[in-house]
C-alpha cells in the first residue's frame, strides 16, 4: 500500500514538471496567438490590444501560476479560435479517442501474446518460421501505412466499412465500435509485432533456466513446465512493454485519425498547434501525459503483483 | 542378492548439434544398492553431471543420443517415453542442483514449489499437502518453516535455499536422490551443514545418494564408494577409503595432490616495511527500509597492515566485510572514520570470475594494455613489448596476445587477468577469491604461479578467500573476520595450530582442519 502511495506522489510530482515544461516550450517557440487569430492584417496597435485581452502580456511565471490555479479548480481556460472552454471541447472528443486506444490496446494483446506463446511453445518448427516471417514484416510496416493498407483491402475492396464514413456514437453506437475496430487495428499491428517478438525471446531465454531443469525433475509435463512455471516469469518483461508501448500508441493514434477521418483528440490537437490555439493544446498535452502516466503507474503496480522481487529489500 | 537400486551399463552420450557427433560420456558403468552413498568426482566438463542428468532423465534434447542401459527397480529408463519417465521423477529419483537461486521458480513461493511434486503425484488434499510440507521443512532443519513456506526464493540465504531444495526433493520420500553439486555455491561452513544433512537423510530415510562434486574432501566425508571421471571415462572406482588411501591412476592421484595441502611453501622471504597501514576503520551503508533509513556497519573498527613482500591471507564467509576491506585499500569506498595509508598507489586487483571480469570483445593485448595506456606515457611499442613480457611471465606464449577471452579456458582466463595486473608493476595486488571459481587441479596451478611471483618480483599479496587450506598453503599472515570485525590474527601456525577465537576454531572444523 504504502508502495503504490509513494508511487501515486511521484506521479503528480511528475506532472507538476511535465507542465511547466510545456508551458515554457509554447512560450518559447515562434508564434503569435494574437497574430493567428487578427490575421496579417491586423495593426501593431490592435495587436497589443488583442495580447493584452489574452493576458499575453503578463510575465511567463505570472501565467503559468493563473493558469496553474485554473488548472487544479478544473478550468483549463477558453480556446483563442472557439469561443468554447477547452474542457467541453476535449471532452467531446476524448470518448473517442480512448476508444481507439482501448480498442488498440486489447487487439495488441489478443493478437501478440497468444502468437508470441503459441510461436515459442513450437519453437524450431515450420510454424515458429513463418510466425516469424510475417512478423518481421508487419514489425517493419508504420502504422499509418497499415492503416492505408486495411481502407484499402478491408474498406475499398472487400466493402467491410465505408473509408471516411465515421459514425458517432450517439446516431449508432454499433456502427461507430464496427468503424473504430479497423483503425485500431492499424494501431495495434505493429505492436503487436513488438509484443510477439519480445515474449517470444523471454519465453525462449527461460527455457534455458534452472528452474526449468527442476520443475522437469519434479514429474511435470511440458505443458505444466511452460504454463505453470514460465509463462509468469516471461511475462515481466512484456508488462513494462505493456507501459512504454502506450505513449508510442497515443502518437500512433493521433496519424490515425487523419487516415481515418475520425474527429478525435488528435484533429483538434493538429488544428490547435497550427492556429497556436495554446489552452488547448497544453490542456491536450497534460491529458496525454496523465494517461501515460497512470497506465505507468498501472504497470509498476501489477508488475510488483508479478514479480516478488520487485520493491522489498 | 537383493535387486539392485540403479544399475547403468555402457551408457554413452552423444551431442550431435556438430557436423560431426561428440561423445561427451563413454561406457559409463554404475551400480547402486539401496541407501548407499556415491561419490562422482571430476573436473568440469568430465561428464559426471551429463551422466547424472541421463540418470535423472533429464536428458531430453533432440540433438542428443543416447545409448547402453539405464535400470532403475527393474525398469529400463533410458530412452523410454517421456510420460513413462515422469512417473519417476519427482517421486522415485530426486535432483538437487548447484545453484539453489536459479533452480527455484524465482515468483512461486516455497511452499509452493515444495508441494509442486506432490500435487502432480499424490491425491493428497491440499491440508495433507501443507502438512506434508512443512514436515519436510522441518527435517532440513530450518527454523521457523511456517515463515519459510510463505516466503520467497529471493527473500532466503544461500543456505536455506539449498535446505529448501533438499526439503523439495525429499518431500515424497524418494528412493534415489541426485544432488549434482550441491555445495559448490555455498559458504564454506554452510557447506558442512549441507553434507551433514545429507548423512542425516540417508540414516534416516535410508534414500541413496549420488553426490557429484569437485570436492574431494566433501565426498570423503560423505561418500562409501567414488567413480572419478575424466574426459568422459569413468577412470577409477573403488570403495572410498581405496580411492582416497591408494589410488591407482595417475589422474586420480593428480587430483589428490591437487586438494590444497597445509604444508610449508617454499623460503619465506623476509618482509619489508609497512605498505599498507589501517588504523581503527569504520565504513558503514544506509540501507533503506520503508520509510525508515537503517545504518549497516559493513566495516567496524578495523586495524590491519600489509608489510612489502608479504601474502596476507583474509578469511571469513559472504557478507562479513572481506570485499568491502578491500575496495577501501584501493579507495572505491569512502570510510567513515579511521585513517588508510597505502604506500602503493598502483595497487591491483584480481577477482573471483575470470569469465566475467574479462570484456569479451577484447583481445587479451588490449585488455592488458588499457591499464598503461590511461596511467603512462609508453608509447606502442614499449606497451607490446611489457605484455609480451608479462604473457610469458604468467606461463602463456605470445600468440595468446591476439586471442579473445571467450578462446580461454578458465585457468587461462585468470592467468590473463593476472598478467594484466602486473602490468603496471605494482608491489601489491589485492586478489579476491582469485582461484574458486576454478577446478581443483587448475587452481593448483594458479595458486603456484602466484607463489612463484612473489618470490620472484618480491610482490605482496592481500589474499582473500573463504577456503582455509588454500589460504594456508598461501599465507604467511591470516586475519579472520566475521560481521565487520577482525575476531582474530596470527601467523600461520598460530591460527591453525592454536586458534582462540571460537569462530576460527568453527570455520577450521568445517574445513576438516581441527
Amino acid at each position: 500500500m504504502k508502495y503504490v502511495l509513494k508511487k501515486i506522489l511521484s506521479c503528480i510530482i511528475t506532472l507538476f514538471i511535465v507542465s511547466l515544461l510545456v508551458f515554457v516550450a509554447f512560450a518559447l517557440i515562434p508564434g503569435d496567438p494574437a497574430l493567428s487569430r487578427l490575421g496579417t492584417n491586423a495593426t501593431e496597435a490592435t495587436l497589443a490590444a488583442m495580447r493584452h485581452q489574452m493576458g499575453l502580456d503578463r510575465p511567463l511565471a505570472v501565467r503559468y501560476l493563473s493558469w496553474l490555479a485554473d488548472a487544479l479548480r478544473g478550468d483549463f481556460g477558453t480556446s483563442y479560435s472557439y469561443s468554447m472552454t477547452v474542457s467541453s471541447m476535449i471532452l467531446d472528443k476524448l470518448p473517442i479517442t480512448l476508444t481507439l486506444m482501448l480498442f488498440s490496446m486489447i487487439l495488441m494483446v489478443v493478437i501478440g501474446v497468444p502468437l508470441g506463446v503459441y510461436a515459442s511453445y513450437k519453437e524450431g518448427t515450420v510454424i515458429d518460421r513463418i510466425i516469424q516471417i510475417i512478423n518481421q514484416i508487419n514489425m517493419a510496416i508504420p502504422p499509418f501505412f497499415s492503416g492505408i493498407l486495411i481502407t484499402l483491402i478491408f474498406g475499398v475492396t472487400l466493402k467491410m466499412f465505408t473509408p471516411g464514413g465515421f459514425v458517432s456514437i450517439n446516431r449508432d453506437p454499433l456502427g461507430f465500435f464496427a468503424y473504430m475496430f479497423f483503425p485500431s487495428l492499424s494501431v495495434a499491428l505493429p505492436k503487436c509485432a513488438m509484443i510477439l517478438n519480445l515474449l517470444y525471446s523471454s519465453l525462449n531465454g527461460e527455457k534455458k533456466k534452472d528452474y526449468v531443469r527442476t520443475a522437469y525433475s519434479r514429474g511435470n509435463t511440458s505443458n505444466a513446465v511452460f504454463f505453470g512455471h514460465m509463462l509468469k516469469n516471461a511475462s515481466i518483461p512484456t508488462v513494462t512493454f505493456l507501459g512504454m508501448a502506450l505513449a508510442d500508441m497515443i502518437a500512433g493514434s493521433i496519424i490515425v485519425e487523419q487516415v481515418f477521418g475520425i474527429p478525435g483528440l488528435g484533429r483538434i490537437l493538429l488544428t490547435s498547434i497550427q492556429n497556436r490555439d495554446y489552452p488547448v493544446v497544453i490542456a491536450i498535452i497534460m491529458l496525454i501525459a496523465m494517461i501515460v502516466i497512470v497506465t505507468n503507474l498501472l504497470v509498476d503496480v501489477l508488475y510488483k503483483v508479478i514479480d516478488p522481487r520487485v520493491g522489498n529489500q | 542378492m537383493a535387486e539392485k537400486l540403479l544399475h547403468v551399463e555402457d551408457l554413452n552420450i552423444e551431442f550431435h548439434d556438430h557436423l560431426t557427433p561428440e561423445t561427451v560420456v563413454f561406457d559409463f558403468d554404475l551400480d547402486m544398492e539401496e541407501g548407499e552413498i556415491v561419490g562422482l568426482v571430476g573436473e568440469s566438463g568430465s561428464g559426471k553431471s551429463m551422466s547424472a542428468l541421463a540418470i535423472a532423465g533429464l536428458l531430453s534434447r533432440h540433438d542428443m543420443k543416447k545409448r547402453g542401459s539405464i535400470v532403475f527397480e527393474g525398469k529400463e529408463i533410458l530412452n523410454c517415453p517421456r510420460n513413462e519417465l515422469r512417473e519417476l521423477q519427482g517421486d522415485e529419483i530426486c535432483m538437487v542442483f548447484q545453484e539453489p537461486l536459479t533452480s527455484l521458480d524465482p515468483v512461486k513461493k516455497i511452499g509452493w514449489q515444495v508441494e509442486e511434486s506432490l500435487k502432480i503425484h499424490t491425491q493428497l488434499t491440499p491440508e495433507e499437502r501443507k502438512a506434508r510440507a512443512l514436515e519436510a521443512l522441518k527435517e532440513v532443519e530450518l527454523e521457523d518453516p511456517q515463515r519459510v513456506y510463505d516466503s520467497y526464493p529471493h527473500e532466503l540465504s544461500g543456505g536455506m535455499r539449498q535446505r529448501v531444495m533438499i526439503a523439495a526433493a525429499m518431500v515424497g520420500n524418494p528412493k534415489l536422490l541426485i544432488a549434482d553439486e550441491p555445495t559448490t555455491a555455498l559458504d564454506v561452513t554452510v557447506q558442512s551443514q549441507i553434507v551433514e544433512l545429507l548423512k542425516k537423510i540417508n540414516r534416516e530415510k535410508k534414500t541413496a545418494i549420488l553426490f557429484i562434486s569437485h570436492d574431494l574432501s566433501l565426498v570423503r566425508q560423505l561418500c562409501q564408494r567414488v567413480l572419478v571421471m575424466k574426459h568422459g571415462y569413468v577412470v577409477e572406482a573403488g570403495s572410498s577409503e581405496q580411492i582416497f588411501n591408494n589410488p591407482k591412476e595417475e589422474y586420480t592421484k593428480k587430483l589428490i595432490a591437487a586438494i590444497p595441502k597445509c604444508k610449508e611453501t617454499g623460503d619465506d622471504i623476509e618482509v619489508g616495511e609497512k605498505l599498507v597501514d589501517i588504523k581503527d576503520v569504520c565504513v558503514s551503508f544506509t540501507k533503506r527500509k520503508g520509510r525508515a533509513t537503517e545504518k549497516v556497519n559493513v566495516l567496524k573498527h578495523i586495524t590491519m597492515h600489509i608489510n612489502s613482500q608479504e601474502i596476507v591471507g583474509l578469511v571469513g564467509e559472504s557478507g562479513c566485510g572481506k570485499s568491502t576491506l578491500a575496495k577501501s585499500i584501493i579507495g572505491l569506498i569512502k570510510t567513515d572514520q579511521g585513517s588508510i595509508i597505502n604506500q602503493e598507489s598502483r595497487t591491483q586487483m584480481i577477482f573471483q570470475d575470470p569469465y566475467g571480469s574479462l570484456n569479451p570483445s577484447k583481445t587479451v593485448q588490449f585488455i592488458m594494455e588499457e591499464p598503461l595506456k590511461n596511467l603512462t606515457k609508453m608509447t606502442k611499442e614499449e606497451r607490446a613489448a611489457l605484455s609480451r613480457e608479462m604473457i610469458c611471465k604468467v606461463g602463456l606464449s605470445e600468440e595468446y596476445l591476439t586471442r579473445y577471452p571467450s578462446e580461454l579456458s578458465g585457468g587461462q582466463r585468470q592467468r590473463v587477468c593476472i598478467a594484466a595486473s602486473l602490468m603496471l608493476k605494482p608491489k601489491l595486488i589485492i586478489a579476491d577469491e582469485p582461484v574458486s571459481a576454478l577446478d581443483v587441479t587448475i587452481q593448483a596451478e594458479v595458486l603456484k604461479l602466484m607463489n612463484e611471483l612473489h618470490q620472484e618480483l618480491g610482490l605482496s599479496f592481500l589474499f582473500i578467500s573463504h577456503d582455509l587450506r588454500v589460504v594456508h598453503q598461501m599465507c604467511d599472515r591470516i586475519l579472520v573476520m566475521k560481521n565487520g570485525e577482525i575476531v582474530e590474527e596470527g601467523d600461520r601456525e598460530q591460527i591453525y595450530n592454536n586458534p582462540q577465537h571460537e569462530y576460527t576454531k568453527e570455520l577450521l572444523k568445517s574445513a576438516g582442519l581441527l
